[in-house]
């Protein structure tokens, strides 16, 4: 019986997807036009962002931690990349800079957190600013045009070798998401990021450093919002200063409807790339079937406030 | 479970309460025109959206039926979100796109990708650096800027000291007003000088309001005439005017309209606007389009024309046609 129950947690979110995309199917006037190749192609490719930093956030949330900074280090890296395409560097210095640069963001999180002692909500809100701003500063308040190079080819709706079949930042996207799953779920380090966030004491007792580990989780998860930066930037084809605000809450809605719990300890790299699908569809279903834009944002401002409240209903139970 | 059920109770209610018309019924000859903004709740995108809806009814009375599907970016000026909305229209294979872009790049890719899955773009009001579209749609911005040089050189017959606030760095269509402006009054206009030319409002009212009281504290006693490039630039040198008393006494030519606008042309303090018509441009922007899907020859770039409004000429039927386009009759 528990076992019943602890699978259907598990299948909770696929059949979350699995609704939405029959909902929508028999809602569009055109069946299989949800289903259609250009549109799985469109549908993926927009979720690239959120699922890249879905990744890193799943990480930081399973770890009892938040990070609200992601929207304005997306922008920031993107930036950068576009400044470093613009220096006349090789764009895969380019995306190296990008990268690194997110990853220097978590990490001084991390420090923020744990040498500061300021709780993550706070601390990453701080980043929030100081990202964006960041951003603004070396964008001198523009956005950052660039020379044509290979990283705008990342999210093309129909890629370059077409035997791709979806655009190469989908690929990366599932690349990475099957590591993070098979760290997450086989190593040392995946196991102290749950018990980090199941019981931090406990963890601490049986002597795992949660300093220096809570250090690495955001600085891994920044990397990611560094590739999430570069995916976007590849998208508007211009690192935009202003992009991104408030797809902390897109990413945190996407863990959080694929089963990660805010109290830590829970989550599922599967589904939170779920979770980001989700939303996907629900963004493209409610355009494809016609309706105006407020009533998206009712829908997903719905389902994310449901998804929260099975979430605690499940830490009670 | 629970969050399945949940899941499932929430759509459903959503789906049940909008039990809105079908978006399209896709009979085969019924063309869909999707039509994007910039943004759904400025006037002057009301306008566009009126004057695709009255070409939709024409052509619709005419025998080709057309549809308008009205879609701005979710949150406004958010280049991502426009480019979201793009996409979806590509993949529900409308008939073609007419499209103003938030940036002349950003749009670019989803653009090509619409127009390699087969459904074609006509681009409105601002341009795109790009080839893949049917033709731009959009005001002759240096036809405007003319327009204002020549009712500057009238209103100070000829010779006296202008000042130009140009509007933002990068602006394509604010600059093209300028240099419209600037080139006529040297060609046309020698004994005009031109005192400042190289100075910039910004985005907003606020921040050319300041660079007008900056310009005006160094020039104010020397200038006889003004000019200011659109609606936040023209905005915050009237109010700068207004505030150190000089408005009404330097002859002072705008661009855009608003009701301020009109309120300090009727005052005297403004001497001229120069009016785009958004209307035409939605209109001609569907027109185009269908055009262009019907297999008529289509122009590569159509001008939707631009208006001088005085106080002259401020009641006639033709500025008020301009300045009060018909929104309730197309816009339900």
């Amino acid at each position: 019986m528990v076992d019943l129950k602890q699978n259907l947690n598990r299948l909770g979110p696929v059949l979350g997807l699995l609704l939405v995309i029959g909902i929508f199917s028999l809602l569009v006037d055109t069946p299989g036009r949800l289903l259609s190749p250009n549109n799985l192609r469109i549908v993926l490719s927009q979720t690239v962002i959120v699922a890249i930093g879905g990744i890193g956030m799943t990480l930081i949330i399973i770890s009892g931690g938040i990070d609200l900074a992601v929207g304005s280090t997306i922008a920031l890296t993107g930036v950068v990349t576009a400044l470093a395409i613009n220096a006349g560097l090789p764009p895969a210095v380019a995306l190296l800079s990008g990268i690194l640069v997110g990853g220097f963001v978590g990490v001084v999180n991390g420090l923020v957190i744990t040498r500061l002692k300021v709780v993550p909500f706070i601390a990453t809100l701080g980043m929030l600013g100081v990202a964006r701003g960041v951003a603004k500063w070396l964008a001198n308040q523009q956005t950052v045009n660039m020379p044509g190079t290979w990283l705008n080819e990342l999210l093309v709706m129909f890629p370059k070798p077409s035997w791709l079949l979806v655009a190469p930042g989908v690929w990366i996207t599932i690349i990475l998401a099957v590591c993070a799953a098979i760290v997450l779920r086989n190593t040392v380090f995946g196991r102290r990021v749950f018990a980090l966030g199941s019981n931090e004491a406990a963890a601490r007792a049986c002597g795992i450093a949660t300093d220096r580990l809570k250090i690495w989780i955001y600085g891994i998860a920044g990397l990611l919002f560094g590739l999430a930066g570069v995916m976007q930037m590849s998208r508007l084809r211009q690192g935009d200063p202003t992009v991104a605000a408030g797809s902390e809450l897109d990413i945190i809605a996407a863990v959080v409807i694929g089963g990660g719990s805010l109290s830590g300890g829970e989550g599922s790299i599967l589904g939170s790339m779920i979770g980001a699908l989700i939303m996907a569809f629900l963004r493209n279903g409610c355009q494809q079937v016609g309706w105006p834009n407020y009533i998206q944002e009712i829908i997903i401002g719905a389902i994310i406030v449901v998804a929260v409240a099975i979430d605690r209903w499940r830490s009670r139970a | 479970m629970r969050k399945f059920l949940l899941l499932l109770l929430v759509l459903c209610a959503v789906a049940g309460c909008t039990n809105g018309p079908p978006s399209n019924n896709n009979t085969k000859k019924k063309l869909t025109i999707a039509v994007i903004p910039k943004g759904t709740t400025h006037e002057f995108w009301k306008s566009i959206h009126a004057g695709s809806n009255k070409a939709a009814s024409e052509l619709s009375a005419q025998g080709t039926e057309v549809e308008v599907i009205w879609k701005g970016p979710l949150r406004e000026d958010d280049r991502e979100q426009q480019i979201q909305v793009v996409e979806g229209f590509t993949a529900q294979g409308v008939s073609g796109i007419v499209l103003a872009p938030l940036d002349n790049r950003a749009l670019v890719r989803p653009v090509a990708d619409a127009d390699r899955a087969g459904v074609p773009t006509v681009i409105i009001d601002s341009g795109l650096e790009s080839d893949d579209f049917v033709s731009f749609v959009a005001t002759d911005n240096r036809k405007g800027g003319t327009l204002a040089a020549d009712r500057m050189g009238q209103l100070l017959n000829g010779k006296g000291k202008v000042l130009v606030l140009r509007y933002a760095e990068g602006s394509a269509s604010t600059t093209e007003r300028e240099e419209g402006f600037i080139t006529q009054i040297k060609a046309k206009f020698p004994e005009i000088e031109l005192v400042s030319t190289d100075q910039y409002a910004g985005a907003t009212r606020d921040t050319a309001k300041r660079a007008s009281e900056n310009l005006l504290n160094r020039f104010g006693d020397v200038v006889q005439g003004i000019f200011t490039p659109n609606e936040s630039s023209t905005a915050g040198m009237l109010l700068a005017l207004q505030d150190i008393g000089k408005a009404g006494k330097v002859s002072f030519v705008g661009f855009d309209s608003s009701q301020t606008f009109i309120d300090a042309i009727n005052a005297n303090q403004l001497h001229g606007i120069v009016v785009q018509n958004p209307f035409n441009m939605g209109y001609l922007g569907v027109r185009t389009m269908v055009d262009s899907l019907l297999g008529k020859p289509v122009e590569k770039k159509i001008d939707t024309g631009v208006m001088l409004v005085t106080k002259e000429n401020l009641q006639s039927p033709e500025v008020s046609a301009l300045l009060h386009p018909p929104l309730d009759q197309y816009l339900k």
